[in-house]
């Protein structure tokens, strides 16, 4: 009880910010993993990292255009306060989602291919645009570059709460587009319902989501937490309904134990959320097996 | 009185960009007809259906429609799903697009949903998932989805690909039933002639650059068939029902 609260002392956010990292993960992952394109959570990652290291180059300076709009002045406390390395994540990520849905119908070129270019360019892109970058040293970017659970602060934890609300609430409002179109484009489209436009909608919340959590918790964390929660909740739900209710409690529940072991024996608590969920992950698939036998 | 026509290609070209697939489309559907669309794969098929729901523009020529509400029956292979979606959530599908955009079912969807499971025979089967369906129970569940639409046109792409024998010949009878019973106009499409010769009233054969449409017993020749499958076929009919037999054999 002692070292629940002295974590929760030393780092309030985090463990409130894990939970709403987790949730998001989890929740957006079940339409990556029920549409087949669990890499297009890797190649989003780079590309939101890559967009922040953009920003470090310093070329456009969003912070006093909008502080000028606005006419307000900037503090470390404002929401606008290191806002360009958001605006770029997003933005990055935003472009490698319209690059991605434009290039999947294109009939020479599969979904992986397309991926692996966006995933391997960002990367390059990443390691040009740090040996560009006027800020300190290469290795001290990457580690800002890839986020970190413990780093969560107030404005992170409530820009993280205002993602869920809005993923949330898109998938909520437009389920129905959502089920028909993840389900079978081909015959949703000769129903009426125009597939590419609503899987562009889609995978541009999803790819909002990731790029947000990357900037915020880190790549490994977002990627993990994208895949193994609904993989669980794939194998365990008899429902739909329940296939997202188990990923979001899978990534609510897990990113603060993990943190709190990780504290305890002094690991880093990014890859310790992952190790836990992947153990989870074991646990269920032996379960199954076990009860299918 | 002569039934009405609800769809018309006049001079219509199908095609990908600049690949002509087909040249100088002509022909006309009239309410309640039973089409069968019939060619080897690879006859651009798919491409003409995509052209007639209007997801793909003619590269030439004009494609008249009524306010037509379809109803699609996709093939089978393309729906594989990861989520487990019940048979009565898929059908319910079917529904979705006649909502409008914030609206969820209500007691009338409810009921036309129910109504369409026990048309394709699975009322017994809407709590089952979908992916632990058999082949002929997963076609039935989409077919359902289809008339839950409340269809003008019934369109199904190839629905007897990959089923054994009586699954086969019981889902031909279903959509047999379904334009009687229902009056529905139905499109359907198939590699396999067998298929569709002695269910459908009127025939559109197909091949690159070949196209013929009448009714069966004028378009079912020989010459014909010989033109569309590259390959020599004899027909003919035995109590009132067409038989084609390669004459390799």
């Amino acid at each position: 009880m002692e070292t629940i609260n002295q974590l929760i002392e030393l780092f309030p956010f985090a463990v409130m910010g894990s939970i709403i990292a987790g949730i998001i993960c989890g929740f957006i992952g079940v339409f990556v993993v029920s549409q087949r394109v669990v890499f297009f959570g890797a190649s989003l990652t780079q590309a939101a990292i890559a967009g922040v290291a953009f920003s470090f180059l310093h070329l456009i300076d969003l912070e006093s255009f909008a502080a000028s709009l606005f006419n307000i002045t900037i503090t470390e406390d404002s929401i606008f306060h290191h806002l360009e390395p958001t605006f770029f994540s997003l933005l990055f990520a935003s472009a490698a989602v319209l690059i991605f849905t434009k290039a999947q119908y294109h009939k020479s070129l599969t979904q992986d291919s397309v991926l692996g270019i966006i995933f391997v360019v960002s990367i390059a892109a990443r390691i040009m645009l740090i040996q560009k970058s006027p800020v300190a040293e290469v290795s001290e970017i990457e580690s800002i570059l890839k986020g970190d659970i413990l780093f969560i602060g107030q404005r992170e934890f409530y820009t993280m709460l205002v993602i869920l609300a809005v993923i949330i609430s898109v998938f909520s409002i437009f389920q129905k587009q959502l089920k028909f179109v993840v389900f079978d484009p081909e015959s949703a489209d000769a129903h009426g319902i125009n597939s590419k436009f609503w899987l562009l909608v889609f995978y541009l919340v999803v790819g909002m989501g990731i790029s947000l959590t990357t900037r915020f918790v880190g790549d490994v964390f977002t990627f993990a937490y994208l895949i193994i929660p609904s993989s669980i909740g794939v194998i365990l739900g008899k429902r739909v309904l329940s296939v997202f209710v188990i990923a979001v409690i899978v990534g609510a529940v897990v990113p603060p134990a993990a943190i709190y072991f990780a504290f305890i024996f002094d690991f880093s608590s990014g890859p310790a959320a992952v190790i836990g969920v992947f153990i989870l992950f074991l646990i269920v698939l032996g379960m199954k097996r076990v009860s299918f036998h | 009185m002569a039934d009405r026509e609800i769809i018309s290609f006049s001079d219509v070209t199908i095609g990908y960009g600049k690949t002509k697939i087909l040249e100088e489309l002509n022909f006309s559907v009239y309410e309640n007809d039973f089409i069968g669309i019939v060619g080897p794969n690879g006859a651009g098929k798919s491409t003409l259906l995509k052209t007639l729901l209007g997801s793909l523009k003619p590269l030439r020529g004009v494609v008249k429609k009524e306010s037509l509400i379809f109803g699609y029956v996709p093939q089978r292979d393309l729906v594989q799903p990861l989520l487990p979606y019940t048979v009565y959530d898929v059908v319910m599908m079917g529904r979705y697009s006649l909502l409008g955009l914030f609206n969820n079912p209500g007691k009338e969807d409810k009921r036309i949903v129910e109504e369409s499971l026990d048309n394709a025979g699975i009322c017994d089967l809407k709590n089952y998932h979908y992916s632990s369906l058999s082949g002929g129970q997963r076609q039935r569940t989409l077919i359902a989805r289809a008339l839950a639409v409340e269809p003008n046109i019934l369109i199904l792409d190839e629905p007897t690909n990959g089923m054994d024998t009586p699954s086969h010949y019981s889902l031909l009878a279903l959509i047999e039933r379904l334009h009687k019973e229902k009056q529905l106009t139905i499109l359907l499409v198939s590699h396999l002639l067998s298929d569709v010769a002695n269910y459908v009233q009127k025939i559109l054969l197909m091949e690159k650059y070949f196209f013929q449409f009448g009714n069966i017993s004028e378009i079912l020749s020989e010459d014909n068939l010989r033109k569309t499958y590259s390959s020599e076929f004899s027909v003919s009919t035995y109590n009132g029902e067409f038989i084609i037999t390669s004459k390799k054999r």
